[in-house]
């Protein structure tokens, strides 16, 4: 990111080469395209894909969305690296030396066609890891009255967790999911811890034996390959070292979760006013203590009109 | 090659060459992948060298032990057998310095980044670790140690 943001800042060369490695499922062939693209200062790679798409060469395929970093569709291997297209600037993988930008299918998903990965074994193995909050109530769960106590630390512990946008970077990146397909991945295992630290979750033992499986957390070999190009710092590989320590005093009969949180009903309005700080002051005019006691009804139909 | 009208998947998967081409992807910030790639293939290598060790080891038994201790008088200074000595000494201390590191932090969750909000640059807590720094203690007591391992094999 804080190479993103130097290179924003600068130019990027005029015109870059952007060589695509396009598939077509219907002859098997691969092969590089190369396309010369004009460019402009802040131009993404996903802008310069696009460009290509809409004056170039319109079959080619890719998936993409928000064009903000949010979505997680426009994962490729831009210049050797797994990188979300719509993050990466042109300045950032291209220079006046070398203008030329790489762009592959994410490596470790299958290729449907061009730059288009299929996702399904990753939304199965992500499924698989059971990714919401589990309670032993199921009435409760299901027809929840109530709101579960989290102080700000306990919701720090799983937090970063929490920001994965499933774009599947990490797992491209992943050297254990190159050569093992069943293996859960990193994507997948996070979640998973990510859902047995939670404090209001009670299905941890469940979770523990899911990453116990032969293609479970164990199969992890601490490359961190999947942490160095997470663009969201969910930090992959933290998250199964921890849940490997876990699992391994679990086994040993030396953990479990040290506290489920319980159900707590709403706060009760307590009257009390919060008062204005000394130096607020009110806009002309503007009475607090008249529109307290009759406060300001909006009609929503006139605002209409 | 897919029949007319057929369509098929590409499998995109770099299978077992990712395991030991650290160069495969372009990761930035990742020296962790180097240490795995190396840690694999020290781990193959000393496989093999159990089963040369086996056979070296046996000579006693098949050519008597003269032989032996000739042979062992002879491997003074560079011959063959002092430099693979080395290599072996290099394979052994990586692999095994390696694997302490790997055992603290897999096994017991030791300078593994603890979570926190992501902030600019965004880079992984796990990567900003006291782990990463066992790793650099770990190449560089690595690269000593097979110095001072060489000099005992060579004088």
């Amino acid at each position: 990111m804080a190479q993103a943001l130097k290179s924003a800042a600068k130019y990027p060369p005029k015109t870059v080469r952007v060589k695509i490695k396009r598939y077509s499922p219907e002859t098997g062939r691969e092969w590089w395209q190369v396309y010369e693209v004009e460019t402009y200062r802040g131009m993404t790679v996903l802008d310069a894909l696009l460009q290509v798409k809409e004056k170039r060469d319109h079959t080619i395929v890719m998936r993409y969305s928000c064009r903000m970093g949010v979505c997680g569709s426009c994962g490729m291997v831009i210049n050797g690296t797994p990188r979300l297209a719509c993050q990466t600037q042109v300045s950032m993988v291209a220079s006046e030396e070398n203008p030329e930008i790489t762009v592959e299918p994410l490596k470790n998903f299958p290729v449907v066609r061009d730059l288009l990965t299929d996702f399904t074994s990753f939304f199965e193995k992500h499924r698989k890891v059971k990714p919401y909050l589990i309670r032993r109530d199921t009435q409760e769960q299901e027809n929840p009255k109530t709101e579960y106590r989290m102080t700000p630390e306990e919701l720090l512990e799983i937090y970063p967790y929490s920001l994965c946008i499933s774009c599947g970077l990490c797992v491209s990146a992943c050297p254990v999911s190159a050569s093992d397909e069943g293996f859960l991945g990193p994507q997948a295992l996070a979640q998973l811890w990510r859902y047995t630290a939670d404090v209001r979750d009670e299905a941890w033992r469940e979770r523990l034996e899911i990453a116990d499986d032969e293609n479970g957390a164990l199969k992890c070999h601490f490359a961190a390959s999947c942490s160095a190009v997470c663009p969201k710092a969910v930090d992959p590989g933290g998250a199964i070292q921890m849940l490997r320590s876990a699992l391994l005093k679990y086994k040993l009969g030396l953990w479990k979760k040290r506290k489920i949180s319980e159900p707590v009903p709403p706060l009760e309005p307590t009257g009390e006013k919060v008062p204005l700080p000394p130096e607020a002051q009110t806009l002309p005019g503007v009475d607090l203590e008249a529109m307290e006691r009759e406060p300001v009804v909006i009609d929503a139909s006139k605002l209409l009109d | 090659m897919a029949g007319r009208g057929e369509r098929r998947f590409l499998k995109n998967m770099p299978g077992w060459r990712a395991s030991f081409n650290p160069w495969i992807l372009k990761l930035p910030n990742n020296p962790e992948r180097l240490a795995f790639v190396l840690h694999r293939v020290t781990g193959i290598l000393l496989i093999l060298i159990l089963f040369l060790h086996i056979t070296v080891t046996t000579t006693p038994a098949t050519r008597g032990w003269e032989f032996w201790v000739e042979e062992i008088r002879k491997a003074q200074g560079i011959t063959p057998v002092t430099v693979y000595f080395f290599i072996f000494a290099g394979i052994a201390i990586f692999h095994g310095l390696n694997g302490i590191r790997l055992l603290l932090v897999e096994f017991l969750g030791c300078c593994v980044g603890k979570p926190e909000k992501p902030k600019p640059p965004y880079i992984s807590a796990t990567l900003k670790a006291p782990q990463r720094t066992l790793l650099y203690i770990v190449f560089a007591l690595w690269i000593i140690l097979w110095m001072i391992a060489g000099y005992i094999i060579f004088t």
